[in-house]
Formats: C-alpha cells, structure tokens, sequence
C-alpha cells in the first residue's frame, strides 16, 4: 500500500503533495493506477516453483541431503555409476524398477532407503544440476519416467502400509519432525509427481500432454476401493481424533487439495462444466465469468473507512474543528471502537489532508479542474461490469404485488397477463423478463421434486448422475462427510493466525518442529518464520480445498452442495472465517514468512547458505505474499457461497458483527477481494440501519458500481425488517429435509425410499426358502394348530374347482 | 463326432471329456479365429504345439496390437501359475515357509490387503494369484480384450513384478517341485523372456538362475545381497534348505 511510502520520514512534503494529489485523482476516476493496486492473478494455485517449494518446511532442509545420501548408497551397492545424467535410459528404467521392488521389502530400513532414493531423482536429481531451471527439467522428465513405471501406485500402497504401522506404539509427550520422517518422504514424492503432472507448460509435448490426461484418470480410480482423497480426508480425521499426531499435516493438506484440483479440474474446467450442464439442462447459456469481469475491474481505493471521513470532511469543511468531525464520525460509526484501533493511520492522514487544504487556500496548489469528487470518468468498459439479473421468484412476486395494488386479486402461476395493469407495469414486466436468468440450482431443484413426485415414470438419465468425477467423490464421502468437514475447520482454526497457542485443541506443528529446539537468534528467527509459513500454508490449502469441493458440487448437484454447505455452517465456519478477517488483513497479506535461501531449490544448488539474520531478509521484494491473499479470497468467497440467498444465513452475518470487519478488509486494493467483500455487505445492508448506510455511502456506492444488480431487489433502501421474521431453525430444516430426501433417493438404498413399489417374488422357491420366524409359543403348541386348524377342517378342493366364475 | 469333423469344429472341453481328449482339436490359422479371444486362442494353440519353444510362443501375429499381446499373455501365466500353486499347496506350509522369500536376505509384503502384510509365502501365492485375477478381469481397468486402457498399462509391470517372487520362492525353497514344473511347462523361462521382451521388469529382480536365453550378451548382474559371498557359479547344487544366494549368472 502506498500509506508505508507517504509515511516514510525522508520524503520531503512536495512528494507527500503528489502522492496525495495522485490519490484523489484515482480515487475520483473510480480506480487508481496500476502501482498503486495489487498486481494479483486469481488463479488455481501460485506458480509452480513455489509451490514445489511450500512442500518443504526449512527444518527439513537437512534432509535433502539423506536423499542424496540414500541414493548413493543404493546406486554404489549396485555398482552403477552416481550420475543420472550419465545413465542411458535403459538403466535408469532399470534402477527405477529395482527400487520399486524394494518397496515391497518388509525390512522397514530398506523400504525407507528405496524411497528417499526414488524421492532424489523425482526432485530432480539436484547434486548433478547447475540452475533452478535444469532441476526443473530433469524433475520433469524424471517424473515422467517413475510415472510410467507405476511408482505412483507403489507409492501409494506404502503410504497405506506407513498409515497403519505409524511409529505411535509408542506415545511420546512431543511430536516432532522425526516422527514423520517415512511419511513425509512419501508424501514428497506423491505431492512432486502431482504438481509436476499438473502444471502445464508451454513446452508440454503431446506425449506429456497424454500422460497427463491418464495420470488424471488413474488418480480418480479407486485403489483398494478407496479414493486418494478419501484415503487422505481419512487421514485428516485420524489426525485430527488425536491417534495420529504424527501425520505431516500440512503435506497431507497440500496432497489433498492438489488430488482434488487435478483429478477434478479447477477455474477452466469448472466453466466448461458448468456451460456443458447448463446446455444439457436446456437452459441459457452463462452470462459472464466472475473471474474474467473482476479482472478487467478496478480496486476502489483509497481504503474505505478513510474515504468516508474524507466526504465528511468535505461537506463540513471549515465549518468546525476538523478533529471533532472526525470523532462525531466514528460515534456514529458501529465500527468505532475497530477504527479507534486505527487512529494512527487515520491521524497521518488527517495530518495531510489539513496540510494541504492549507496549501490549497494558500493557492499552492495546483488545483483540480472540478470540485470533488469528480463524476467518474467513464472507464474503457463504460456502465455497469455485470448485466443486472432477475429469479424467476422476483417476476412473480412483482406481477402478484401489481395485481394486487390494480386489480385486487392474484392470480396464481400467470406470468403473462397484464389485462388491467397500467403501462409502466406492461414495461416493468418487459425489462424483468428480459433479464431472467434462471440458475443452474434453481433447475436442478425442480428437477429433483419432478424426480421425487413420479419416482417410477421419471427416471433420472446415467449423463445427470455419473458424469463426472465429483460424483464419485461425493458418493464416497457422503458417509463421513460431516466429519471430514470438521476436521478440516478445525485445523482451519488451529493454523488461523488469531487463534492463540494455548487453545489449540491440535497440534498442528509436529511437522516443523525440530527435535531440538533452536539455540541461537537466527535459528529462533528461522523457525519464527518457519511456523508462521507453516501456518499460512494450511489455511491456504484447506481454504482451497473447501471452496473447491462447493464449486463442483454446486454444478454437479445443488443438493450435494447444500449437505457440504449446511455441515460447514453448522460446524460454524461463518464465524470462523470472520474471526479470521478480525485480524490486521492488510499485515496479513503483505507479511513476508519466506526464506529465500532455505527455498527448495535453492537451498540445495551449489553451497549451503550461510544464515544470518540478513541473509533471512534476502530475496525479491512482493508487496503482498500470494498465498495469504490467496487465502483471503477463498475464504470470502466460501463465506458467500454459505450466505446466498440464504436468509437465516445472512442473519448470522449480521448478528457476528462482519460488517465493521468486512469494511476494513476493503482497505486491500485487489478488485476480486474487494468484490467478494462487496457481496457480502451488500446481503446484509438492509439489516445494517440507516445510520450505518448514511456513514458508509462510499462502501455503498462501491457495491452499486461493483456488484450485480438484482433487479426488484432494494437492498440499499429496504427496511423490511418487520416484514421478514426469520426463523433460523425453519430455513434449515426445510433445506435439510430436501437434502435428505436426495441423499436417500440417489445414494440410499431403493427399497427403503419406495417400499410399496418393490417388486414382489412370485418365485415358489425363493418364497419357501425365506426364513420365516416362528414365535416360541407357536412352535410349543404346532402339533395342536396342526391337529385344530389344518386336519379339523376338511377342504373340499372340488369345490375349489367348481367355483362359478372363478376361471 | 463325425457329423462335427465333417461340418463344425467346436473347440470346446465339453462336461465328461477325458483327459487324454482335452483341447484335442486341430490347429486354426490366427487369420480365421474370429472371436474376441482369438489371441488367447491363439497363444494357448502355441503353447499347446510347443511348450519348450518360446521365441515362437512369444511372436506376436502381425498386427497384433502390442498391449493386448502382452496383457493376454500375462493372463496366461496367471493361470498357468496356478498349476505351480496346487502343487505348491502339498509341500509349502504356514509353518515351513512362514515370510515370503526367495533369497534369505529379501522378506517381501503381500500386496493383496488394504495395507501390505507379512504372509505365509503359500497365503502370499494365493493372495497374489486371486489378486492378478482380480485385476486382470477387472472392468474398470481393462474392460476391453481388443484395446488396453493407457492408464492401466502400469498395471502390468507391478502384477509382473508379484507374480514373478512366486516363481523365486518355489525355485530356492522348493526346488524340485519348481524343476518338475519347469520341465513341463517351461513357464519361468517364458516367463522370464517375457518381462525381458517387453522390458516389464529389471533384469537384476530377475533371481532364479539360468533362465534367460539372451543373458548371454547381458553384464553379469550385480549381486544385491552384498553381504554373502558364498555366491557360488555352480548353481546346480542348489539345495531348497540352504539355497539362499545364488543370483543369476552370466
């Protein structure tokens, strides 16, 4: 943010002038220019070397030297010769498979070797290779090679071996690095052969390009009838019981969320997906790509709050003391106590702003052409970014109030008759009629009823139900979803940077922490460093693998997407994610927990760096770390995910206080983050009180020029407070009967959903071979039943015969 | 009979045929099998011809599509292994072979569970059988006989790979069983060129002795038990009790 360069002591105040001079330009164009604003792309994952370089924690940067070590050893035992580079293919395909068969070994030490060696040659074979670039390439075509030789699958298979047989016979008091020395070995050589996989290149040749396409397929197979995922998520749950403290957490995190992003797909094929259904459901196709729009959008800047006392300050300039507008402004903020925490910041640019209003009566300064604010200068896309939409559910309930202010009466399920509305109706209807947009959701709901109604004359088509992976994934998951979802929030909570130490339920450090802890400053500094990356990592990953799992559930089935959503609201991510916002955001996403030197690769080409607490500073300078922000917006955009349409849900964000949180958070200038903030002030404002409106009309406009317009929808004016009681327990029962009820219908088992409609047995044999039960009394007295019942009454079977009309 | 000589030939083993009449039928040119398992057809018409000729048994028709080629063979072996397993079953006991090895040195995992275990090494042949079986008839990996899935190609190597310690522990551990088998059937040397062939296996995994016809071109293997070296060149006098290191020689 460009307040740290106005801060800085060593600018004279000319320069101050122009920075500010330049922030009133932007912020009265509606944007600012590039310098100012995070050059962030919102993408599916960070560049691929860093994140090959986040698998590794620097307390395990000692132990690419065990892999050198092991592989060495293995090759000399062989008397092949060290080089990899040196060896023709042929022999390298044969000490690949002569390891592969190690790892079938049942003498632990052999296997362990076999694997840190295979693990030396998926990084790339680093002692033999001069730059970062030559790694990568031989770790490419190295990766290629395990790959076609079914190391992954052996890998696998040890990973279930090193799950069962865990070195916790044992029970220590402190988990530590050394406990997951086998596991995180494994863990490496999967996660490397994965984002290896998965990055695309613009030198991919075709045959990479073939190999990725079955690598993708075998990694969504089941092995041993389970999912990679599901063996992971599993593992999160063992973790997460306690009776397995020693799992490397974070490399299971990261596994699982690149399994999920590969053999699922992200961004692209999340929009191919959803045209391809949206097509198949007949409906219209997409109107446009969030991710696309927002980038082409411009951060508002400068941070909201400030803006807001600036309009102050300008409406009653020179009329009283500037300091007491400003407090009168935050008495009538609900978020005063949060800006107070500010104040600093706030003062400096009181300070400016008084200088150079001095400065401007002074006539120093070059004045603007128009007095501001400026009107916006209309921006290369001129209007709105998003055409306006509207529900289906927003026409009928616009035609019903017309009908019943003109006419009097509803009439029900009519969308087309106008007789005896006046004019302005007639082009009311026309223009809402011209925006519906009915969702994919919306469909699926429908469909699910029709399904449910007529569960014999309708069937559901194999393209609705098993067409993709997700499918699969989710059938697999249904049974301990709830369960996987807690587990996840709760490292989320442990890894969140506001949590305290003291009230982690878990320990989510055992794969940083040494077994001895650091002697020296840089050592304690490295290892500062280290947790909080460590930390910073998980949230990233699990953020990430949430809000995966809800974006292609919510295109494969909406119902799919509601169990998932309503099990992380009721294991209270809501909350949890504002607690995570209620935290110096814009510290957290500049913060800069890197070490440069102790980065994979580099920490192994050439000399071991020497650590000093300069060489810990070392590295290019970011203006933000792309993880965090990463994060951030994944976290928003799960929360938004949670609260659409969701009324009881919106409550929640109202009743934990997110707005004076949220309002802080759009000090950020990233257009998507700000949009996502945007969004969810926007579904709450009608709850927020006039006189929150009336102090944030800066926020307001925002979300008007940024956020989609609903039409019919007055979000900033309603004061339907009254009008809409809202019972949270209602709202999600409803939803969480209809969940149910599909769960039961796709997943259950059919004879429970319909028992009157099975099928019966007319099979004599199948129907006498049934077991039937006899009551003790029955069985004591049968003789007697026999005697009474069968021998006492004779039958006249002729009769049977002759009886009229029978046949 | 004579109406199907003259008429059809139903190369069939029909109930109640004697075992002298089994798979009695004359031979068919590959060109004229017209069925979806005329390659089995076609490697078990080979073998039957020849047992002993494996360069002809592992010639491919022209044409052949080399994946299905080698799958089919595969499950040939697998099936043929299990004669080497019922004869296994009289003389290999929990008790007696109580890990699977070959070599003294190598305990090997049983690859069948939910997650690798010790077994017996007569539980391990079963499991790794039933395991194979599974596999290959699996319709998710290889639900055609006529083109193989990419993606289940890697599938091979590691059946190979389990299949072949089979072949490794009858040898050391029961080694006149094994030499009966063998001569019969000659199914580790076919074996044996068969992963050599199509390069399924490293040629150092490949312990029992004397059974490539190519070796002689190859560098004498390196011994991996680096520990023992009572490695002997007479490899004949091998013992099933004490017949531990012997690696295939040159």
């Amino acid at each position: 943010m460009d307040g740290d360069s106005i801060n800085s002591p060593d600018r004279n105040g000319i320069s101050k002038i122009r920075d500010l001079i330049r922030r009133q330009r932007q912020e009265s164009d509606g944007g600012c220019d590039e310098s100012s604003e995070l050059d962030f792309v919102y993408d599916d994952a960070d560049n691929y070397t860093n994140e090959i370089s986040e698998l590794y924690s620097y307390t395990e940067v000692p132990e690419f030297r065990k892999n050198l070590a092991a592989y060495d050893t293995v090759m000399e035992r062989w008397g092949i010769p060290l080089q990899w580079q040196r060896l023709s293919p042929e022999v390298r395909k044969s000490v690949i498979l002569r390891l592969l068969n190690h790892f079938e070994l049942s003498s632990k030490a052999l296997r362990a070797e076999a694997a840190r060696a295979i693990l030396y040659v998926a990084q790339g074979c680093w002692s033999e290779v001069q730059s970062e670039q030559e790694q990568q390439q031989w770790t490419r075509y190295n990766v290629t090679l395990l790959l076609k030789n079914g190391i992954f699958q052996a890998v696998v298979d040890l990973l279930c071996l090193e799950i069962e047989s865990g070195p916790m016979a044992v029970r220590k008091p402190a988990v530590s690095l050394a406990d997951s020395a086998e596991l995180r070995v494994i863990f490496s050589i999967l996660y490397t052969i994965v984002e290896t996989i998965r990055t695309k290149s613009d030198d991919d040749t075709e045959e990479f390009e073939e190999q990725r396409k079955s690598f993708k397929a075998e990694i969504a197979q089941p092995v041993r009838d389970e999912l990679l995922a599901v063996k992971l998520l599993n593992m999160v749950i063992k973790f997460c019981g306690g009776s397995a403290p020693h799992f490397p957490i974070k490399k299971v995190l990261l596994l699982l969320w690149k399994v999920v992003l590969f053999s699922l797909g992200g961004t692209c094929e999340l929009r191919e997906l959803k045209t391809q259904y949206r097509e198949l459901a007949g409906l219209a196709p997409m109107k446009e790509d969030t991710l696309e729009v927002s980038r082409n959008m411009r951060a508002a800047s400068p941070p909201a709050s400030a803006t807001d006392l600036l309009d102050a300050q300008n409406e009653r300039r020179n009329i009283r003391p500037l300091r007491r507008s400003l407090m009168k402004q935050t008495s009538l903020d609900e978020s005063a106590a949060l800006d107070l925490e500010m104040g600093d910041q706030m003062e400096e640019e009181m300070k400016e702003i008084e200088e150079r209003r001095a400065m401007e009566e002074s006539g120093e300064l070059p004045q603007p052409p128009s007095p501001r604010p400026l009107t916006p200068v209309p921006a290369k896309n001129k209007g709105l970014p998003w055409t306006p939409k509207v529900r289906q559910k927003d026409l009928d309930a616009f035609l019903e109030n017309s009908r019943m202010k003109f006419v009097g009466f509803p009439i029900q399920g009519d969308r087309d008759t106008l007789a005896g509305l006046p004019a302005p109706i007639h082009e009311g209807v026309k223009v809402l009629k011209q925006h519906i947009y009915v969702s994919l959701s919306e469909w699926q709901m429908t469909r699910e009823e029709e399904l449910w109604r007529c569960p014999l004359s309708m069937q559901e088509s194999d393209t609705e139900s098993t067409a993709h992976g997700v499918e699969a994934l989710y059938a697999a998951m249904l049974p301990n979803l709830p369960q996987y979802i807690i587990a996840l929030l709760k490292i989320l909570l442990a890894a969140a940077p506001t949590s305290k130490s003291k009230s982690e339920s878990i320990n989510i450090m055992a794969d940083v922490l040494p077994e001895e802890m650091p002697m020296t400053v840089v050592q304690s500094m490295k290892l500062g460093i280290d947790v909080a990356r460590h930390k910073e990592i998980i949230v990233k990953s699990i953020s990430a693998i949430i809000l995966l799992l809800l974006k292609h559930t919510k295109i494969n089935h909406v119902y799919q997407f509601e169990f998932i959503s309503q099990h992380l609201v009721f294991a209270n991510c809501i909350p949890l994610v504002l607690k995570f916002f209620n935290q110096n955001i814009t510290a957290y996403i500049t913060a800069k927990n890197t070490i440069a030197l102790a980065d994979f690769p580099s920490c192994v080409l050439g000399e071991p760096p020497e650590l000093t607490p300069e060489s810990l500073e070392l590295g290019e300078p970011q203006v933000y770390c792309w993880r965090n922000l990463f994060a951030c917006i994944n976290l928003l955009r799960i929360l938004n995910k949670l609260t659409k349409w969701k009324h009881s849900r919106i409550m929640m964000l109202v009743v934990f206080k997110s707005a004076p949180i949220l309002k802080r958070s759009l000090r950020v200038k990233q257009s998507l983050l700000q949009l996502y903030i945007l969004k969810l002030l926007k579904m709450q404002t009608k709850y927020l009180g006039r006189q929150w409106r009336k102090a944030n009309m800066k926020t307001m406009s925002a979300i008007y020029q940024k956020v989609r317009h609903r039409l019919t929808d007055d979000w900033a004016y309603g004061n339907d407070l009254d009008a809409r009681p809202w019972d949270f327990q209602a709202e999600e029962c409803a939803l969480r009967a209809a969940v149910d009820r599909f769960n039961s219908r796709r997943y259950g088992e059919p004879s429970k959903i319909l028992p009157d409609f099975e099928p019966v047995d007319h099979c004599i044999t199948s129907v006498l071979g049934r077991p039937v039960h006899l009551t003790n009394t029955f069985r004591e007295y049968y003789e007697v039943w026999l005697e009474q019942e069968v021998f006492k009454n004779p039958v006249n079977w002729d009769e049977v015969l002759s009886c009229p009309g029978y046949f | 009979m004579t109406m199907s000589e003259v008429k059809v030939i139903v190369r069939r083993n029909r109930p109640g045929t004697k075992g002298a009449e089994f798979c009695k039928w004359p031979e068919e040119p590959f060109e004229e099998m017209d069925s979806t398992l005329a390659v089995q057809q076609w490697i078990q018409q080979t073998i039957r011809r020849d047992p002993s000729n494996i360069t002809a048994i592992l010639t491919p028709p022209e044409t052949q599509d080399e994946e299905v080629w080698k799958y089919e063979h595969l499950r040939q072996f697998c099936m043929e292994l299990n004669g080497l397993a019922v004869k296994l079953q009289s003389e290999c006991f929990p008790e007696t072979c109580n890990q699977m090895t070959a070599t003294e040195q190598w305990i090997f995992l049983c690859a069948a569970h939910k997650s690798p275990k010790e077994c017996p090494a007569i539980d391990y042949t079963r499991h790794t059988l039933d395991g194979a079986a599974c596999l290959l008839n699996s319709n998710k990996y290889f639900p055609s006989r006529v083109s193989i899935r990419e993606s289940s190609l890697g599938k091979l190597g590691s059946v190979c790979r389990r299949v072949y310690r089979i072949f490794s522990h009858a040898y050391f551990h029961h080694k006149t069983l094994f030499d009966d088998f063998e001569a019969s059937s000659h199914l580790c040397r076919r074996f044996t060129s068969f992963v050599m062939k199509y390069n399924l296996m490293s040629r150092d995994n490949l312990i029992v002795p004397n059974m490539e016809d190519g070796a002689t071109d190859a560098p004498p293997a390196v011994t991996e038990t680096a520990s023992t070296p009572t490695t002997t060149t007479t490899t004949t006098k091998v013992t099933p009790v004490t017949g531990n290191t012997t690696e295939s020689e040159a």
